[in-house]
């Protein structure tokens, strides 16, 4: 059977290869900003990568702020962010200026400052190291690599969302959850077969 | 800790796979020998050059690279617009390769990353060597001298908002002689954002050398592995025993 995932399309990120990975977990995505397409859905995916305040401002313009919540907040639908995704779950976001962000986890999105002589943007491949359990990481070896990419990093004011973390120069949230709230910073859809079992946990279990 | 990658780059002619040397189409591939499970990133480059190219056929590869292997892509090859950089992503590229046009027109650069992010734009350079020591960047396929140092240049790409540099020797490349370690180290120092480095490996130790020896994020090959089942694993191998933190799946 499957579950129908909405996928939202607010004009930002790769969203093929995200549909592509529910494909191949064989479950049906639908990639819509249309409010009925996604009340419909089983669940969401906040897919995206790009600046927070662009993210925010193409979600505004298609009227998903107001969806979004009504979907997530009042029908507990359960929602995947992933990396810029992930961002916009947050209070705020201090990416070229200061933007209000969703506001449903107790967080800032704020630039990484590795030191060290590290490059940013932070690419490649890098661990998420558990600190909670969560159902995301069922299956999923404690060492098992993710691909990362970007440049800004959630700062969680509460501590206890954060699932995993990982170590660039600073440590900084790899994942958290709150409730039916999800959020990755790094690509499960690009993380090979760790980033599938990861996308299925949240595609059959959330 | 982040990992030392190994990224594969497919040249394709009019969707056709291609292998060069010193930049001249050698000898084809066929499609299905990426082992995608433990290639760390992959990268497409449209070699085709007649204007009769068919872009299409190219834009299908991606498609299909993306829809069936989980890694980081990037793509380009005749990338010379914005609209040329949605057009990759929207075929499910990760990532956008930009040259030759990225000289010409650097407002493509800035805009493209303003508009989709400085992580999905990868400004190439070609350089060759000059006659009288030192290098220099060459764009339409390595056939145009613009006067450029490479340092140079990838310092002021990254000013333009480049996410990544990606550093190809015309001299080494389809050679198997090892990287151009002077070229890539100063690349590599002329800039804060990760730098891929392309041409010339032949055997392991050759990767070995390019971490070592220049500080490269990632290092690529066109021709080295021929793309076995285990080559990939092979190389990972042999550069864990190096002391190179890499991902081994």
């Amino acid at each position: 059977m499957g579950t129908t995932v909405g996928v939202v399309d607010y004009g930002f990120g790769n969203i093929r290869s995200v549909v592509g990975a529910v494909e191949r977990l064989g479950h049906h995505p639908i990639v819509t900003a249309d409010p009925g397409d996604l009340a419909r859905a089983d669940r969401l995916i906040l897919p995206g990568v790009g600046a927070f305040g662009d993210g925010m401002q193409h979600l505004r313009a298609r009227g998903l702020v107001e969806v979004l919540d009504r979907l997530v907040r009042e029908e507990r639908r359960p929602i995947l962010g992933i990396c810029l995704g992930a961002h916009l779950f947050a209070t705020v976001g201090h990416e070229f200026g200061r933007h209000q962000g969703l506001g449903w986890i107790e967080a800032e999105v704020v630039a990484l400052q590795p030191g060290d002589g590290l490059r940013v943007p932070h690419v490649g491949w890098n661990e998420a190291e558990r600190r909670r359990a969560s159902l995301l990481f069922d299956d999923v070896p404690a060492n098992a690599l993710f691909y990362y990419v970007h440049s800004y990093r959630l700062a969680c004011g509460d501590e206890a969302l954060v699932t995993a973390e990982c170590d660039y120069g600073e440590r900084f949230p790899a994942a958290f959850q709150r409730g039916h709230l999800y959020g990755t910073q790094f690509h499960p859809e690009k993380s090979q077969r760790h980033g599938l079992t990861l996308l299925r946990n949240f595609l059959e279990k959330a | 800790m982040l990992r030392k990658r190994l990224v594969t780059v497919l040249t394709l002619n009019d969707g056709v796979l291609f292998r060069t040397k010193r930049f001249e189409p050698d000898y084809r591939y066929t499609l299905n020998f990426v082992d995608a499970w433990s290639v760390d990133e992959i990268v497409l480059l449209d070699i085709s050059r007649g204007p009769a190219s068919d872009r299409s056929a190219f834009l299908k590869v991606v498609e299909t690279f993306a829809s069936r292997c989980f890694v980081p892509l990037a793509a380009g090859g005749g990338v010379r617009s914005v609209a040329d950089f949605q057009r990759l992503l929207g075929a499910g590229a990760d990532k956008v390769v930009i040259n030759t046009a990225a000289v010409e027109n650097s407002g493509v650069v800035t805009e493209a990353a303003r508009r989709l992010g400085a992580q999905c734009v990868v400004v190439s350079i070609d350089a060759r060597r000059r006659a009288e020591g030192g290098y220099e960047v060459h764009t339409h396929h390595g056939t145009r001298p613009t006067g450029l140092g490479p340092a140079e240049w990838a310092q002021r790409a990254q000013e333009l908002g480049a996410g990544e540099i990606f550093v190809t020797s015309i001299d080494r490349d389809g050679s198997l002689e090892g990287y151009e370690t002077a070229l890539n180290r100063d690349v590599v120092e002329a800039v804060a954002v990760p730098v891929l480095v392309c041409g010339g490996a032949g055997q392991w130790q050759h990767f070995v050398d390019a971490f070592v020896d220049t500080g490269a994020a990632a290092v690529c090959t066109t021709n080295v592995y021929h793309f076995t089942e285990t080559s990939i694993r092979s190389a990972k191998r042999y550069l864990r025993d190096a002391g190179i933190a890499v991902r081994e799946e």
